[in-house]
């Protein structure tokens, strides 16, 4: 069953064209990664699938929404979670509040519900004993850690991955990585923008090889990356491997 | 949103009962035998002899026990506003009130707008100097100097008319106890003003003294706008003609201008013998700047988070809004937009407003664009992925404004608040010029009544110093508690 449909996507900002024209399904509990050099537009891209950039042109289906059309939002987004490259933690509240906000705020859960299942989805990250803290008394990968959580509280079933460890130290990476693959095992369909190109070989479904606003080569894992056809992928691919 | 608009409604009922309750005892309301419409009666603040506060804050004076006198022989009632002689004049003339008595002297140009009464005061000019002064001692001596004059005076039509003659220069007030401190700290050599005034002055030591005759001048009257309010006018004269006849009028002239006014002579003129005798009306005056900028503050606040939301917000239109207002407030002095307030917009669209409620609206509009701008700063200065992050979680705009972007901005936004509290707190004393009785007023009054000004301006500052050094500090420590309470930083 396909989750996510995007057609003929458009994206520019004033002059300037990010996304020139991508085409893209996703499966129901498939893990793409997306990856390329940076300015190649995965993240406007990503930011485009939840509509926190407008789109200027195509259609973006989730479900059975279609994002070029006038909808709520709010609700789609609400099946829609996000893990930024900055953690995004809301720093005035506690762990806990971080991520019992949403749910408690859009009346999906009690406030007594929403702890219990704050406290499991910390459970799940391993951060049980941090339900108190906050934020700034956690390091990068526990940031990460929570902001999972967060993502995680109003139960959606697409994840969305900004650059999820390009703000870690090397050491942190591992835990974050650790959880995105649990969440992976247990068949979360998940769009991932990295540059982790271990945990894209090892986790996903498929790669897609983004540059200049285009998806320039996708396939699994093993055709990306031991056998990429086009001279940009493999240029790219011999930078950084 | 329900509980918000009820709470903001509820705060609107409470200020409009506090401002209706002091608006009421800031006015003097004279009860009278007989019932009747209660007129509403313009004077000047601080012209002695005519009117003036006394020691124990209540205003007297030659137009105030005439018109008191005038109102119990005639059976009417009226509510007296002391607003300052420029600020009665334009009362006036936008019908604010039904009259205006403050030692007005009839002239050809005045009668154009008003109808005077009889007159009931004949007056005159006189030029007065510092005491000490031996070198001025007629009109001739003034070549090549400085005098000053009360704005819209007849001393002052005096003395232009003969400037030119003399070779002198006129520098103008819009008070006679400025005017009588500019002569004797040294800037004008010179002050012309009506007779009864320096007269009564000189016998309160105010610093000066007389030293030409009294040039005949106009009579001063009590004033209605043209062609309105004839039956007030009517009673006036006919209440003027009755007390002439059974000796009350003379009565009183003597009590203000004869030797009785020397014994009034305030006795004990040390500073801390000032600030014993000038402490209640200070005081009140003092409650009333709190008052003004609390409740315009709140005002101020509700402003500045709609105006400051609009600035940030991704409609131009709206967008454009917030600019607007921000821009006008910010960009035109507060004495102008109290004037437009209080005398323009009534003027223009035919109705009345009292001071009080002027004063706090031209200050909770002044304030809260500079309120929108500190909002705005704040939100702005809140990290981009905090809405982000809240938007993404399938949180509408406003929630995520209100539970995320908010709670962030406004421990920014408290340094900047206590700021704008303390400027408005003392912007409260521009106010003054549309008579409201805050701290800067009594002490003008005052000074009006006892010529002090060098004592009661210190003791005013002084008030004003240690007010906003309390609030400072009560407000840093409310600021600590925020900051280093269960709220963290990042």
């Amino acid at each position: 069953m396909v989750k996510l449909k995007v057609t003929n996507l458009k994206k520019n900002y004033g002059d300037l064209q990010v996304l020139k024209d991508i085409d893209l399904e996703v499966k129901e509990g498939e893990v793409v990664c997306v990856i390329g050099p940076s300015g190649s537009g995965k993240s406007t891209f990503l930011r485009c699938l939840n509509q926190l950039e407008e789109m200027n042109g195509g259609t973006i289906i989730v479900d059975d929404h279609d994002l070029s059309k006038k909808i709520n939002i709010n609700k789609v987004r609400e099946n829609i979670g996000m893990v930024f490259q900055n953690f995004n933690l809301f720093p005035h509240l506690s762990i806990l509040q971080n991520i019992a906000l949403a749910p408690v705020q859009l009346k999906k859960q009690t406030k007594a519900e929403a702890k219990e299942s704050a406290l499991k989805l910390l459970d799940r990250v391993g951060l049980s004993d941090k339900a108190n803290s906050y934020p700034d008394q956690l390091s990068g990968g526990q940031k990460q850690r929570v902001a999972i959580a967060r993502a995680l509280a109003m139960n959606p079933d697409i994840m969305l991955f900004d650059e999820p460890t390009s703000a870690l130290d090397p050491e942190m990476v591992g835990e974050v990585l650790n959880v995105m693959k649990s969440l992976a095992k247990d068949g979360m369909t998940m769009v991932v923008v990295t540059h982790e190109m271990g945990f894209a070989r090892e986790v996903s479904d498929r790669v897609i090889f983004m540059d200049g606003g285009y998806i320039v080569e996708q396939g699994s894992p093993d055709e990306v990356f031991s056998h990429p056809k086009n001279p940009r992928t493999i240029d790219f691919l011999n930078k950084i491997l | 949103m329900r509980k918000i608009g009820f709470s903001i409604f509820t705060i609107f009922l409470v200020l409009i009962a506090v401002l209706s309750g002091c608006s009421q005892s800031s006015d003097q309301k004279q009860p009278s035998a007989k019932q009747g419409k209660t007129y509403t009666i313009a004077t000047d603040v601080t012209f002695a002899p005519f009117e003036f506060k006394d020691e124990s804050g209540n205003y007297v004076g030659i137009d105030m026990e005439l018109l008191k006198a005038i109102a119990e022989d005639q059976g009417f009632q009226y509510e007296m506003k002391p607003l300052g002689f420029n600020a009665a004049v334009q009362a006036l003339e936008s019908k604010q009130v039904d009259g205006v008595i403050a030692g007005m002297s009839i002239t050809d140009e005045r009668q154009k707008k008003f109808d005077f009464s009889k007159p009931y005061f004949d007056s005159g000019v006189v030029m007065a100097i510092d005491e000490s002064n031996k070198d001025i001692k007629s009109y001739k001596d003034l070549k090549g100097k400085k005098v000053a004059v009360k704005t819209g005076t007849e001393g002052a039509a005096f003395a232009n008319s003969i400037k030119d003659k003399y070779g002198f220069q006129t520098v103008t007030f819009d008070d006679s106890s400025n005017m009588y401190d500019d002569v004797k700290s040294g800037h004008t050599v010179a002050c012309f003003d009506d007779y009864p005034v320096i007269a009564y002055g000189t016998t309160q030591n105010n610093g000066l003294k007389m030293v030409t005759n009294k040039e005949k001048g106009a009579s001063y009257g009590f004033a209605v706008s043209k062609g309105q309010n004839k039956e007030l006018l009517e009673k006036f004269n006919a209440g003027l003609e009755n007390l002439k006849a059974n000796g009350k009028y003379d009565q009183l002239m003597n009590k203000y201008l004869g030797e009785q006014a020397k014994k009034s002579v305030e006795k004990d003129t040390s500073f801390f013998g000032l600030v014993k005798s000038s402490m209640p009306s200070l005081m009140q005056g003092l409650w009333l700047t709190i008052e003004l900028t609390v409740i315009s503050l709140i005002f101020a606040s509700i402003l500045g988070l709609i105006f400051g939301f609009m600035r940030v917000s991704t409609n131009k239109v709206i967008r454009a809004i917030g600019l607007i207002y921000v821009d006008i407030f910010r960009g035109t002095p507060l004495l102008v937009q109290a004037f437009f307030i209080y005398f323009g917009i009534p003027t223009a669209l035919d109705f009345r407003m009292s001071a009080l409620l002027a004063g706090v609206i031209t200050l909770s509009l002044n304030a809260g664009a500079y309120m929108a701008e500190i909002v705005r700063g704040g939100i702005q200065s809140v990290d981009k992925g905090q809405m982000e992050a809240a938007r993404s979680l399938g949180l509408p705009y406003g929630k995520s404004m209100m539970k995320v972007i908010l709670p962030q901005a406004v421990r920014i936004m408290i340094p900047s608040i206590i700021n704008q509290f303390v400027m408005t707190l003392k912007d409260t004393s521009i106010l003054s010029i549309i008579g409201l009785a805050e701290l800067t007023q009594s002490g003008k009054i005052i000074i009006a009544r006892n010529f002090e000004s060098f004592k009661i301006w210190l003791i005013v500052a002084i008030m004003y110093f240690i007010i906003i050094t309390i609030l400072t500090k009560i407000s840093n420590r409310l600021e600590r508690r925020i900051r280093h309470g269960k709220v963290k930083s990042n």
